[in-house]
């Protein structure tokens, strides 16, 4: 796969499924002047879901269920990356630092497809479910075994990096494979509406400005600057991003 | 360039009737000197699709969504906004001109 091709892979699926050829034409014939303003466009376009022209029926809805999990996703493993301050712990003894859960969770409450309440699409979705979450959750329990077999107590090189290394590919196939259902359930279950995912992708933005508040004021306090502070930038721009592509999916008054 | 500016160089050569991406994109090098880059180029053609100002032409509107250069063309309501922002550019333009002095043609 060359860069022309990894740019048209940045832009929506609507839209490269329409314009991919075109946008690759216009990359090969440009060169490598053109991939600054792909790469813009292809984040432009992101961030404005009611300009996808939909390929197929509930593609704009399906899409951003999807992107909203995997910001969610993303962000979760990066706080666990990150070790996060006290000031974004879910501690119910710390309420004001679990405050920027109740947006997050709200918002992943509206964005998740509903269950049908037919018995064959019930278990058209448990099959879907079970295919896409069987490999993950072996991962973990494997991981879970290893952790409590008592073979572990002295480990060291190698094997402290394989097992990291286990550990993060198991966080990771899990997130993904999340994603992957909330993307192949669109057939068996009931999708949100555009204004249900809007307001879900503004509230989780709301959630995620929060926590880059919280972060950024614990930053302050304590004059550390890395790496909670880079999360800190990540959160904020995390929180942009979905807060403007759930305005532009909600219905515009006029 | 600004998104808005690519919208209407679009809509401003699709006017003169329809085309594919590329075609418009070589119709806008020969109209300004420079051509718009993918990202101006494709964003402003789906914003002007959700917009329904301009839509796929012909018997590509019935074509499946995944056809390699799709022609577009105009809309009426294309054709309404492009007059209406050309005739305040116009306005703009000959106010423009008068406060440096030069009589507009």
């Amino acid at each position: 796969m060359n860069a022309a091709a990894l740019i048209v892979g940045l832009y929506p699926p609507a839209v490269r499924d329409r314009w991919g050829p075109g946008i690759r034409d216009e990359l090969d014939a440009a060169g490598l002047r053109s991939w600054p303003d792909a790469i813009i466009g292809a984040v432009r376009l992101w961030l404005r879901p009611s300009t996808w022209p939909e390929t197929s029926t509930g593609q704009t809805r399906r899409v951003a269920a999807v992107a909203l999990f995997a910001v969610t996703s993303a962000t979760m493993l990066m706080l666990r990356a990150v070790e996060p301050s006290p000031a974004l712990t879910a501690d119910t003894r710390h309420i004001a630092t679990s405050l920027w859960l109740i947006p997050t969770l709200l918002g992943i409450a509206l964005a998740a497809p509903l269950p049908p309440l037919r018995w064959s699409a019930l278990r058209r979705l448990t099959a879907v479910a079970i295919r896409a979450l069987a490999g993950p959750a072996a991962a973990l329990a494997a991981m879970v075994l290893l952790a409590n077999s008592g073979v572990l107590k002295q480990t060291s090189g190698l094997t402290d990096v394989l097992l990291v290394s286990y550990y993060w590919g198991t966080l990771a196939f899990g997130a993904v494979a999340a994603c992957v259902l909330v993307g192949r359930v669109a057939g068996a279950a009931v999708l949100p509406s555009r204004r249900r995912l809007g307001t879900a992708l503004v509230l989780l933005g709301t959630g995620l400005a929060s926590a880059a508040l919280q972060n950024a004021m614990a930053c302050v306090k304590s004059g550390s600057v890395t790496p909670s502070f880079a999360a800190t930038i990540a959160l904020a721009l995390l929180a942009a991003a979905t807060i403007t592509a759930g305005q532009d999916l909600r219905p515009h008054r006029t | 360039m600004h998104s808005n500016d690519a919208q209407m160089l679009v809509l401003t050569v699709l006017a003169d009737g329809p085309l594919h991406g590329y075609a418009i994109n070589t119709a806008i090098q020969e109209l300004t000197g420079s051509r718009l880059g993918p990202g101006s180029l494709y964003g402003a053609l789906s914003r002007l699709e959700a917009r329904a100002l301009i839509r796929p032409a012909g018997a590509e509107a019935d074509a499946s969504p995944r056809e390699r250069h799709r022609t577009m063309e105009i809309t009426d309501a294309g054709r309404d906004a492009l007059r209406a922002e050309l005739e305040q550019m116009n306005r703009i333009a000959r106010a423009g001109l008068r406060a440096l002095g030069i009589n507009p043609a």
